[in-house]
């Protein structure tokens, strides 16, 4: 059982970027079952940027899912942002899950945005301040979301897609001192809670590509500006070599 | 641009870093939170990686227009969009 995720993060979309990753995308049906984008799709998050995301991602040929992040609430146009997105068959998830049948076996995919935090030992307190308390129950809402979007699915293969960070390994080339706006421990927490095969996350975009969480789950941060190209393929399955990279294809183009 | 320091007639470096560093998050027109700002001898060189040509530019122009008198330079670069490569196996 092999599926092939294609995923990328943080596309900051605008009338300036549209038609940028097109001729990659639709390479997408040869290589991938399905897209997940890891939030930050839009600069501001308003609905003409929404239809700029709709253009470039919409009718694929694969299933697209995303998350939005921090950029895509910066207007306050959530609720237009996400009709846009869904009427150009986007599934936009926050705090629930979708099953699709690939023909490898069933992908399950839940995703929130989450929230910063920080991480163990260096991490906000819910504790003080009304305004502190809302920043840490933000969350804790957010992860308890996202654990039960992933125990709410039955599938063969589990993946978590959230925007902020759920480890810190994954942010090694950002600055120390801003780690507790890019990610939170809760996140992690979610994810160790149930049987997730892999993490995917956008946000840092000075990160690094790989980690894991404490309970054993590859996370990868695929922020464009991480991963340096259209998106990265994921094949995830029980009978290949251990870690082993290779080649998408023989033609070496 | 060191010709700030401590001369009394502008701000310290690290204010004018702090300050572009929040316009270029909070400029609608620019909306960049990935921008560092590296103070050398020669004044501040811009580094980070954005999303299109006409962004990198954007961002040069608000500094300058912002701190006329800094002498600012840019390696921001646009960021790759080609298809991968490779793939990565995880069993
Ligand atoms: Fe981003
Ligand atoms: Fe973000």
């Amino acid at each position: 059982m092999v599926i092939r995720i294609a995923a990328v993060g943080d596309v900051h979309l605008d009338e300036d970027v549209v038609g940028r990753f097109r001729p990659a995308l639709e390479e997408l049906p040869d290589c991938a079952d399905v897209l997940l984008l890891a939030g930050d799709l839009t600069r501001h998050g308003t609905e003409a940027e929404a239809r700029c995301v709709a253009q470039e991602f919409g009718g694929l040929g694969v299933p697209v899912i995303t998350v939005l992040g921090n950029h895509d609430h910066q207007c306050d146009q959530v609720p237009q942002v996400v009709k846009v997105l869904e009427d150009a068959g986007i599934t936009v998830l926050e705090g629930t899950g979708v099953v699709l049948e690939c023909a490898g076996g069933r992908l399950g995919v839940a995703g929130v945005k989450g929230f910063g935090g920080g991480f163990a030992g260096r991490c906000a307190s819910d504790f003080g301040e009304p305004e502190m308390k809302a920043f840490v129950r933000t969350t804790t809402d957010s992860a308890d979301r996202l654990a039960q979007a992933l125990h709410s699915l039955d599938c063969d293969l589990l993946v978590a897609l959230t925007h902020y960070a759920p480890v810190p390994d994954t942010l090694a080339g950002e600055p120390l001192e801003i780690y507790p706006f890019l990610g939170a421990y809760q996140l992690g927490q979610a994810i160790d809670s149930a049987p997730t095969a892999l993490a995917l996350h956008g946000h840092a975009h000075a990160g690094s590509e790989r980690g894991v969480t404490p309970g054993g789950v590859r996370v990868r941060n695929v922020a464009h500006p991480v991963i340096k190209q259209a998106y990265s393929v994921f094949h995830v399955g029980d009978h290949l070599d251990q870690g082993e990279v290779s080649r998408l294809s023989a033609s070496g183009t | 641009m060191t010709q700030h320091r401590g001369t009394g007639i502008g701000p310290p470096d690290e204010y004018i870093e702090a300050e572009i560093h929040r316009l270029l998050a909070e400029d609608p027109a620019v909306a960049e939170q990935g921008i560092t700002v590296v103070r050398r001898e020669t004044g501040l060189v811009l580094y980070g990686e954005v999303e299109s040509a006409h962004r990198r530019e954007e961002i040069v122009r608000r500094v300058a227009d912002r701190f006329p008198d800094v002498p600012v330079t840019s390696e921001i670069g646009v960021i790759r969009t080609e298809a991968p490569t490779q793939i990565e196996q995880l069993p």
